[in-house]
């Protein structure tokens, strides 16, 4: 059988799906015995961090992910890449520039989502240039 | 990049979606060189050669 190119392979969906359960469930996990005040100090830190080892997974699904890709959707999600690096750069600088003068500071949760935004957003643009 | 896809595949009777398959690459980088919005690479411009069992300036002219 030939090899297909769809844009959501199935595996992918399967990989990341599969490392983003095991993510929600180490999470809840996490914040269950942080919440049971046994854990202080370093250790807390090392519960607190654990639901990031299923995003080492998350990631690894993700860079294989790529590597299936030909090379027009290669060069569309370079570009879409290259427009959140940039724009998340200027929007961090940009709102770490404010809080300077008295904004509210913002969580570090806030950075990855409007990358995320602007990830796709690049995604449709680019995508569109070769249509 | 001026290229003859749309016609040759045509004569072959071939879908976008049986062209990517032969070519190992999506249906809608098909579309992009056939439409000339992509200039495919040196080795994907070999694979569509022979694919179609033609010189590679037999299907692309150069600008």
């Amino acid at each position: 059988m030939m090899k297909c190119f769809s844009p959501i392979p199935r595996r992918y969906l399967i990989e990341l799906g599969a490392a983003m359960l095991v993510y929600a469930l180490v999470l809840c996990l996490s914040i269950f015995l942080l919440k049971t005040g046994y854990f202080d100090g370093p250790s807390a830190t090392l519960v607190a961090l654990l639901p990031t080892l299923p995003c080492i997974a998350a990631c690894w699904a993700v860079l294989r992910q790529f590597r299936r890709l030909d090379e027009l959707q290669m060069r569309v999600q370079l570009e879409a890449l290259g427009f959140a690096f940039a724009g998340t750069a200027l929007l961090s600088f940009s709102y770490g520039f404010l809080e300077g003068v008295g904004w509210r500071p913002l969580s570090m949760f806030t950075v990855w989502p409007v990358m995320a935004v602007l990830w796709v957003v690049g995604g449709v643009i680019a995508a569109r240039r070769y249509r | 990049m001026k290229n003859h896809l749309k016609t040759l595949r045509a004569e072959r009777g071939w879908s976008q979606t049986e062209l990517a398959e032969r070519l190992q690459v999506s249906r809608q980088t098909v579309n992009a060189i056939e439409n000339e919005r992509y200039d495919p690479s040196l080795p994907l411009a070999f694979r569509i050669a022979r694919t179609f069992g033609l010189p590679i300036e037999d299907i692309f002219e150069a600008p």
